[in-house]
């Protein structure tokens, strides 16, 4: 192995490109990490003079489709990313090595790059019973973490597990399954949550780092503007629809074929922050709501608790499961009008006694009209 | 048997009635055009988009009355540091013993429906005070709600002032789901407090109901 | 004395896989398979809307996303007596036949070749040499001298940059990787083209489904609608990309992954005899082309295969209370009977209890209980599922298609049929199936798009979508064919909502720990006998694990 690895540069020079496709590809990058003209420059320096950025890509509770997303992406393609720009040292799903030697791989590039290598985190971490729901080579999923992002530059949570805790940390959260962000502090950290997210929103988030050298626009939970500022119904194509009140009332029903709003069937759109409306999947195929199913609100924390997905508001806990907040209002509101009617029957057969006590025992109420003038 | 002297009190300022009627009109168009967000009807099928804008329309009418409703709200607690006695803040809180004592007058005479004492206030009795004041919260609770929600559709800097809240309860469907369930608390209080103001109306005779219109109470003048 | 190794973590398969081997005199002696990650998500459904379920249980796993999906929905259907219409059943199988090709092909090339391909061994490759091989196995359009050659540099740079990433650290050079160099070359190129085309043919998920991984399932049908008049639905656009998705996917099948596979196994024909392991086969079959309520109808038969005899098909019958048991006598939970009793999925029990070592520890007390997985049984016997089984319970039903492909394919290698029961064998049905499902998505196609021109577009059945048509109680079983193999779900709803929710999976049936009898299972079994070179790069005990292709966030849930 060398000790200097090769910059970006000198690999696709080797690789037969031209200075000009090289800076081709530069201007392509910043512009796919959407970056000014001005920047453009920058760019060029950072891969003239940097190795590849080593990346370690850590595995906990996890059903493994941020990977399978990962690798979906089109633009840049994955082998690209894989063999051009970044150094992928660790990663549980693709790497050679197993065993001892995928460890050696770990800790080899902790030690060699410490500071500089970008931490990515796919699935939650389980915190009860110390940990032992998630091991790997004997060692806890919480253990591993804190290892790790101690000499990482920056920490990427791929997904809800790992920015929000996703399906294991639905009620009754039986293993104590934890994102990130809530235990490790004193690093950068993006959230890039989904179940799974785009494919080219995670692409794209790398190039942003890889490009700029410095971490995206974040909102107030983490994520990077670029992809997370507006609700999936902001740039939902049947927005007109809802506008309109023109809603898909059951499932394949003549509103569905002619492409009607999803919103009472249930749809989350209105209350979900991601790009599926603007990029949509898969290169841009379709997306949940193109494809006739609602939104089911999987970049939001604990949309698994919100259920039933087919109805606008979640069950009202302890009730059935089809109890939302409505019915438990109407069935408030007649109690309270059966009440009021009760009251006010009592309250006349009362007054109409008191009155005849009034009447029957005094003298003077003359006076008492007198004082009302 | 002595009885009482009555005179006419001027309660309810005109700021105080305004305030309150505007706030009950636009309680009732919120409510209204809340539920049908929630569960919005088929009214139409078979029909371009274009061609219609009922549900947009709605929501615009929400977003109208909770502007009233907020700015209305804002002024009603402005005056309740520069109005009359009636329509002061202390008034909302039973902290003094009397007003605890009334409390539980009040309670009596509203449930077990008795009536040995007269009540002692002129402007709200204690009990109304307190739940008026938890409406109060109530009110600032659908503000925040709502306006958190509405900050992910405006780039206007009032809603954004609110925008917080999402975070705090979680995400916007947590948010959505409490600013919904609270529209029950408006629809509850509402039917008990007009029924609670006849009622009080009834068995005190003192103008209760018709104050909030014209401002005067009829109240036994050893009281004032 | 044997000599205790431990491979933690087993990489290239999703999940969290232990294996702890015994070696005694360069051989496998005993070996205990152990899941590492449990989330509880059979917990975690109780209480929930039955028609939520399929979201949840999709989320079991990414690498097979959309399997339990349509096992959960056909679960809750079985359970409330619901008839999906025929576009809907040929949507779900288009969805799956997407699912085989995408995951069946990653698995060759990304999670299992490096297992007999030396990447770096490529960079001696001579591209001339390489592209002549190509040429004289496929028809396969990139296959010039001057293809080979770009790869081979772009290699060459990887490599020359000093930072290998993913394939950092392998065995490389290792004695028992047996391809010529011009062989790796051609894998290692077709590493990267599959990489590419992989990302294409699961598009059919994302027409029908909205997006891939984890697309949109419906209880009681699919979700897209059809309208041929309409931009909003499933019209001729859409249904033309598909169309052409999947012929793609035949091409590259037949173009690519299955000459490839067999140059490979041309070199490996020794590992025909080696990692069988179990010789008992369960597939529960799938792809209805009369409705899933009539398994006769399945492209995949239904049945179980004995000792390898492959004279008869034994019935296998989900909602009988004494075929289909899991155990825990080793695995980390408790049942309310104690830990010898098997229970039937209906009245399983998911009660999370670790008895293990405190992490970090160096080794698991494989006497006791060590592993998060519980273990199924078929009466009492354990089962190998996936490709393998689905080919030999075929072979053994006497279906022609699969018996032509087979012998055709045996023939050419000149193997004899035993060579089936191998780690080869599983690694070869995977393909042959394949291209089977290749074929069999073009039919459905076909029907799907005859049925809209002769104008049945119905996609969902909603009589039963109202809780309130529901009966108090219900309970349901919902079989299909992951890639992997045999999967069921079993439900037991109790007034609407989810009472008992269980899964029994491909990966449980193969990875499990032994029973209270110390029978192993699949890869327990398998890896007796296999040899090990060097224990230091246990390579060949890679080879045989991955043979199945595992699925631990699967086996566990
Ligand atoms: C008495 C006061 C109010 C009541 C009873 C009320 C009631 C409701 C209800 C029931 C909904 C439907 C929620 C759902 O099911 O999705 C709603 C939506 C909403 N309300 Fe209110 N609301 C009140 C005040 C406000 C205020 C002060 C604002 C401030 C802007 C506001 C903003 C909104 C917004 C933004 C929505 C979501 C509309 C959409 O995205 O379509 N509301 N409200
Ligand atoms: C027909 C409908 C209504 C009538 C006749 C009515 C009548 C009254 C009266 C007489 C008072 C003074 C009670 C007292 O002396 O304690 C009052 C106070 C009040 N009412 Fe109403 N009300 C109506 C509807 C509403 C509605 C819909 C709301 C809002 C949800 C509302 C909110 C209030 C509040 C907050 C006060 C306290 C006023 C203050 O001091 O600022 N009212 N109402
Ligand atoms: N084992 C397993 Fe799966 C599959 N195939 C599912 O049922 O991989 Ni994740
Ligand atoms: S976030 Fe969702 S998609 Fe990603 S690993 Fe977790 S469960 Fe899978
Ligand atoms: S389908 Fe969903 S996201 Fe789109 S407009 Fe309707 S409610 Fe909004
Ligand atoms: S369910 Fe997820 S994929 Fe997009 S449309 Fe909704 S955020
Ligand atoms: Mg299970």
């Amino acid at each position: 192995m060398l000790e200097h690895p090769l910059t970006m540069w000198q690999q696709m020079e080797s690789l037969g490109y031209t200075r000009r496709d090289f800076l081709r590809f530069a201007s392509w990058l910043a512009a796919a990490a959407g970056i000014e003209a001005s920047g453009i420059g920058q760019v060029v320096h950072a891969m003239e003079t940097k190795p590849r950025i080593p990346v370690l890509w850590l595995h906990f509770q996890e059903c493994t489709c941020c990977s399978e997303s990962f690798i979906r992406s089109s633009h840049p393609i994955v082998a690209d990313v894989l063999l051009d720009k970044i150094s992928l040292d660790y990663t549980e799903t693709l790497m050679a090595a197993a065993g001892h030697q995928a460890e050696k791989s770990l800790h080899d590039t902790m030690k060699k790059y410490k500071g500089e290598y970008l931490l990515l985190v796919e699935g939650a971490i389980p915190t009860n019973d110390d940990g032992v729901y998630c091991c790997i080579g004997g060692r806890s999923a919480q253990d591993i973490l804190t290892e790790v992002a101690e000499g990482a530059k920056a920490i990427v949570c791929w997904g809800s597990c790992a920015s929000n805790g996703c399906i294991q940390a639905a009620s009754p959260n039986p293993t104590g399954a934890t994102p990130v962000h809530t235990l490790i502090s004193g690093k950068p950290i993006i959230n890039v949550p989904g179940c799974p997210p785009i494919a080219e929103v995670m692409a794209g988030t790398i190039v942003h780092l890889l490009a700029f050298d410095r971490i995206p626009q974040l909102d107030g939970l983490g994520r990077p503007k670029a992809f997370f500022s507006r609700r999936v119904h902001d740039t939902c194509y049947r927005r007109p629809n809802y506008d309109a009140g023109l809603f898909v009332e059951s499932f394949d029903d003549e509103n569905a074929k002619r492409g009607y709003c999803l919103y009472k069937m249930g749809c989350r759109g209105p209350v979900t922050y991601n790009a599926c409306g603007v990029m949509r999947w898969n290169n841009g195929v379709s997306y949940p709501i193109q494809s006739g199913h609602g939104c089911i609100g999987c970049s939001e924390e604990k949309f698994w608790d919100y259920g039933p997905f087919y109805q606008h508001l979640a069950s009202f806990p302890g009730f059935g499961i089809e109890t939302t907040a409505d019915k438990v209002g109407v069935a408030l509101g007649i109690a309270t009008a059966a009440g009021i009617a009760t009251h006010a029957i009592s309250t006349n057969i009362r007054k109409r006694k008191q009155i005849q006590q009034e009447i029957a025992g005094s003298d003077t109420i003359a006076d008492d009209t007198k004082g009302g003038a | 048997m002595q009885h009482a002297q009555i005179s006419r009190v001027y309660v309810w300022q005109l700021p105080v009635r305004f305030y309150h009627w505007i706030n009950a009109l636009s309680v009732l168009v919120l409510v209204i055009t809340g539920y049908l967000i929630g569960s919005p009807p088929a009214v139409q099928s078979g029909s371009e988009a274009s061609f219609g804008y009922w549900f947009g329309t709605v929501r615009f009418v929400h977003f109208l009355a909770a502007f009233l409703f907020f700015f209305n709200f804002v002024y009603r607690i402005y005056w309740g540091f520069v109005g009359n006695r009636y329509a002061r803040w202390q008034n909302f809180i039973p902290y003094r013993k009397e007003q605890l004592e009334e409390v539980k007058e009040v309670l009596k005479v509203d449930i077990f429906q008795r009536s040995v004492k007269p009540l002692e206030s002129v402007g709200h009795n204690a009990l109304a005070g307190i739940t008026y004041f938890i409406s109060f919260i109530a009110f600032l609770f659908q503000c925040i709600t709502g306006f958190g929600m509405y900050a992910a559709m405006s780039k206007a800097a009032l809603p954004a002032l609110f925008a917080w809240i999402v975070p705090l309860m979680g995400g916007d469907f947590a948010v959505r789901q409490w600013h919904h369930a609270m529209m029950w608390f408006f629809v509850l209080f509402s039917m008990i407090h007009v029924y609670l103001v006849f009622y009080h109306d009834y068995v005190e005779a003192r103008g209760v109901t018709s104050s909030m219109v014209g401002g005067w109470k009829f109240v036994e003048k050893h009281k004032l | 004395m044997p000599n205790r190794i431990v491979v933690d973590p087993i990489t290239r398969i999703e999940g969290h896989l232990r294996i702890e081997a015994e070696v005694k005199d360069g051989r496998i002696v005993d070996a205990y398979s152990a899941g590492t990650m449990v989330r509880g998500l059979e917990i975690i459904l109780k209480g929930r809307d039955p028609r939520d379920a399929w979201a949840f249980t999709e989320r079991t796993c990414g690498v097979c996303t959309t399997v339990h999906a349509l096992a959960s929905v056909r679960t809750v259907e079985n359970a409330l007596g619901i008839v999906v219409p025929p576009n809907a059943e040929l949507v779900r199988n288009l969805m799956f036949c997407a699912q085989y090709l995408q995951d069946h092909v990653v698995h060759f090339y990304h999670l299992h070749a490096l297992d007999w391909v030396d990447v770096v061994n490529a960079l001696k490759a001579d591209p001339v040499k390489a592209s002549g091989i190509a040429q004289s196995i496929s028809n396969w359009p990139k296959s010039s001298p001057k293809y080979f050659a770009d790869v081979q540099k772009r290699i060459n740079t990887f490599v020359a940059s000093g930072q290998l990433g993913i394939f950092n650290n392998g065995y490389w050079g290792h004695a028992a990787y047996a391809l010529p160099a011009e062989v790796n070359l051609i894998a290692v190129a077709h590493y990267l083209e599959a990489l590419e085309w992989q990302k294409e043919i699961v598009k059919v998920h994302t027409i029908f489904g909205g997006k891939n991984p984890h697309p949109n399932y419906l209880v009681g049908g699919a979700p897209c609608a059809v309208n041929i008049d309409e931009a909003n639905a499933l019209n001729a656009e859409r249904l033309a990309y598909v169309g052409r998705l999947f012929d793609e996917a035949a091409t590259f099948v037949e173009q690519v992954y299955l000459p490839d596979l067999l140059a490979v196994a041309g070199f490996y024909k020794d590992w025909g005899a080696i990692g069988g392991g179990l010789t008992n086969f369960l597939a529960y079959g799938d792809l209805p082309v009369a409705g899933y309520n009539a398994p006769e109808s399945f492209k995949f038969p239904r049945g179980i295969v004995l000792n390898g005899d492959l004279s008869k098909v034994h019935e296998v019958d989900g909602k009988d209370a004494d075929q289909i048991q899991e155990f825990i006598a080793h695995s980390w939970y408790e049942y309310e009977g104690g830990d010898a009793v098997g229970k039937h999925p209906w009245a399983g029990e998911t009660k999370l209890k670790y008895s293990g070592p405190k992490p970090p520890y160096d080794h698991l007390d494989v006497d006791q209980k060590y592993s998060w997985l519980k273990t199924p049984r078929w009466k009492g016997q354990p089962m190998e599922v996936g490709p393998l089984a689905r080919m030999i319970v075929a072979y053994a039903a006497g279906n022609k298609e699969v018996q032509e492909l087979v012998n055709g394919t045996l023939k050419s290698l000149d193997v004899p049929v035993t060579v089936l029961f191998s780690a080869l064998g599983r690694t070869a049905a995977r393909g042959l199936e394949t291209k089977l499902v290749a074929g069999w998505a073009k039919e459905f196609f076909g029907t799907l798009v005859g049925n809209i021109k002769n104008g049945d577009t119905r996609m969902v059945n909603n009589e039963r979508w109202d809780p309130a048509t529901w009966p108090a109680q219900a309970k349901g079983v919902g079989m299909t064919e992951a890639p992997r193999g045999a999967l069921a779900h079993w439900i037991v709803i109790d007034n609407t909502k989810i009472a008992n929710y269980q899964l029994v999976v491909p990966s449980t049936w193969n990875a499990s720990p032994r029973d209270a009898q110390g029978q192993r299972s699949a890869y327990e079994a398998a890896l007796i006998g296999v040899p090990v070179a060097d224990p230091e790069q246990p390579l060949e005990l890679l080879r045989t694990i991955h043979s199945f292709d595992p699925c631990l966030a699967c086996a566990v849930h």
